[in-house]
């Protein structure tokens, strides 16, 4: 329940600064075009707004979209790697490595968070903090702000050890329902909406491939695996 | 030594088949941890400001715009219009095969999709009118590829984050090799239907020529809102990316009506997935090339290549071949943005064009795409037309052959990359 309200937010979310980022750069360079225009009343209402900080607001949108999108890509198997040796051992070996391959993956993304925390609680969350609960010290360091929206850096930066955090933990369910179930999160690369009336849908589905050189999971037995015919189709 | 230690150990991490992002950043961690003293707060640092340059987030934007435009509907537009202008000749089919691959690759940004698209529409067809599944399967598996070729393309926006290039001039140096290899593909595709006398498709009137054209225009016009934007310095990259993906968009929902406002939603989440695999590659792949800079090794690959008297021929030839080997294992995104870093300077060093260096590596790359054992076309391509990989390695040779002489073209002769943008003012 509350892992389903949590992948809905992390959706949200992505989707959200997506599509915001869009319509920010959009509107900023309609903004610079129209305000070029002599039209009475519009052109003066343009030119009394600012927009300067649109470049700045579509990087830190697109950076938290980027870290979050990364765990939601965890779940949906597109972090791909190099799989074509382990692809040729046995079932039981390769489970392995994939297992090996996820908690490295949960190793690296908890090390960053922690990294990436400490460097906010430093560059401003403990002054931030500790201010507005009335106890700050007079040793601690404001922290620096952005250039143009002149946001604190710290709540930006906090994107990494939320975002890092977050693709910690679905490294780890991951790698829970591998174990349990044999099963990993599948990515279709080629999919094509719109092909359907045509009868020729394809599910081009790396994992899924019947060969020995793409990663698949322990459901999809790879060629020649259980079969003595084997070979190819 | 020290290069030595990083690229065993990253080379080591990456067969274990754990996602490529992470076994860089593994690297560089356990760089930092036991061998330097680059204070580990500065890489924390990093991993924010790594991505943190607007040039980067053209990637998220061409991406959506792409996302938009992947569409059966698109594919059928661009395939009746490439059927109604080439249908009439030699390999007729094939043909509108390789000009409707080339137009949707580059409006949709992705090879596998492009295969997908207009194989499953196309293959079909060309079965039924007579050609060898062989032959529509060779086709459409090596021309998917061309969009990596063809302004806009992500892969160019990585190299040009990789190594400080311009990507206006390397969008615009895209142009004649991409239209150069359409056609070789084409004319391989052309001589083969000749030689084995296969169909043609009776030769279409103006007006339907016009019809087709009318439909399918307003998908191909991403292309010139892209470049002519970026080329008249109306918008920058990025600016021109966005503008692209709110075009996509309205032409999708209001013009094609392939999908509605409810499908909105999917494809932005679609796009942000794929755009945060690829940022979080970048991320990590901008650290790793901070270790190797701070190590000095492209510096030191530099001075050995020009102290034992390799010229820009052998560099060349080496560099052919480091990428088609690491295209036996990854994609396109991660070979550039671990390669380029290493590679660019040595290649500046030795007065070669960076601009040209780019294409020659996006050339590279779709080679990398058309060849086993994990080029994804031709994975992509066995589940359309039911072959087995080996049948299809087969069916793609007389293209890939070809893409691989293409190759040696771009590698030695750089004015067929560099002439355009230089026409146009942008070097």
């Amino acid at each position: 329940m509350l892992n389903r309200i949590l992948n809905h937010l992390e959706e949200l979310l992505v989707t959200f600064l997506m599509g915001a980022a869009t319509v920010i750069i959009f509107i900023s360079v309609m903004h610079r075009y129209l305000s070029g225009y002599d039209i009475p009343g519009l052109q003066d209402w343009l030119l009394s707004l600012n927009v300067g900080w649109a470049q700045e607001l579509c990087i830190i949108m697109f950076v938290w979209m980027a870290k979050f999108g990364a765990a939601y890509g965890v779940r949906t198997g597109i972090h791909v790697g190099v799989d074509v040796l382990i692809n040729q051992l046995g079932d039981k070996m390769r489970g392995k490595f994939i297992v090996f391959g996820l908690l490295a993956g949960a190793t690296f993304t908890g090390i960053v968070a922690m990294l990436g925390a400490h460097f906010v609680w430093e560059n401003g969350a403990h002054y931030a903090i500790y201010n507005a609960l009335g106890i700050a010290g007079e040793e601690l360091f404001e922290g620096p702000i952005t250039p143009d929206l002149e946001w604190p850096t710290w709540i930006v930066y906090s994107a990494i050890p939320f975002g890092s955090s977050l693709m910690c933990f679905r490294f780890l369910q991951v790698t829970w329902s591998f174990i349990k179930t044999g099963e990993l999160p599948h990515h279709d690369h080629g999919h094509v909406d719109g092909l359907e009336e045509e009868g020729a849908h394809v599910e081009a589905n790396p994992y899924n491939m019947d060969d020995n050189l793409h990663m698949h999971d322990l459901k999809h037995k790879p060629l020649g695996a259980d079969d003595k015919k084997g070979g190819q189709q | 030594m020290n290069a030595l230690v990083i690229f065993g150990l990253l080379a080591v991490l990456m067969l274990t088949g754990m996602p490529i992002s992470i076994s860089l950043g593994l690297t560089v961690l356990t760089f930092l941890f036991t061998m330097t003293q680059v204070p580990l707060e500065s890489v924390a640092l990093k991993l924010f400001t790594g991505i943190e340059k607007f040039e980067i987030m053209a990637i998220p934007f061409f991406i959506l715009a792409g996302n938009f435009l992947t569409h059966g509907g698109v594919a059928k537009r661009m395939i009746n219009f490439a059927t109604s202008m080439v249908g009439h000749w030699y390999g007729g089919l094939g043909l509108a095969g390789v000009l409707a691959c080339a137009l949707f690759a580059a409006v949709s940004g992705s090879s596998p999709a492009t295969v997908v698209a207009i194989g499953s529409i196309l293959l079909p067809a060309m079965v039924k009118a007579g050609f060898p599944n062989r032959f529509g399967a060779g086709v459409i598996s090596t021309s998917g590829a061309l969009g990596i070729l063809i302004p806009p393309s992500i892969v160019m926006v990585m190299y040009s984050v990789a190594t400080n290039t311009s990507v206006g001039a390397l969008f615009m140096a895209g142009v004649i090799p991409g239209l150069a290899l359409a056609a070789t593909l084409g004319g391989v595709t052309w001589y083969r239907a000749k030689k084995f006398d296969y169909p043609r498709q009776p030769k279409a009137s103006w007006a339907e020529r016009l019809r087709t054209f009318r439909e399918s225009i307003w998908g191909l016009f991403l292309i010139v809102v892209v470049m002519g934007g970026i080329y008249s310095g109306i918008f920058t990259p990025t600016e021109a990316a966005a503008m692209s993906a709110v075009y996509a968009f309205i032409v999708a929902v209001f013009i094609y009506k392939d999908m509605g406002l409810k499908d909105v939603p999917k494809v932005l989440l679609n796009s942000a997935n794929m755009s945060a695999m690829l940022l979080y590659i970048i991320t990590n792949a901008v650290l790793f090339s901070f270790i190797m800079t701070n190590e000095n090794i492209p510096q030191a690959l530099a001075d050995w290549m020009l102290g034992n008297g390799l010229g820009v021929i052998t560099f060349l030839l080496a560099v052919n071949i480091i990428l088609l080997l690491a295209g036996n294992f990854m994609e396109p995104s991660s070979i550039v943005l671990i390669f380029a870093p290493i590679l660019f300077p040595v290649a500046v060093q030795l007065g070669i064009h960076p601009v040209h260096f780019g294409i020659l590596m996006v050339v590279n790359m779709e080679v990398g795409m058309c060849h086993p054992p994990v080029g994804l076309n031709l994975y992509v391509a066995s589940g359309i037309t039911k072959m087995g990989i080996t049948e299809l390695t087969i069916a793609v040779w007389p293209w890939l052959l070809s893409m691989l002489v293409f190759l040696g073209v771009v590698t030695y002769w750089p004015d067929l990359s560099l002439w355009l943008p230089r026409q146009l003012g942008m070097l």
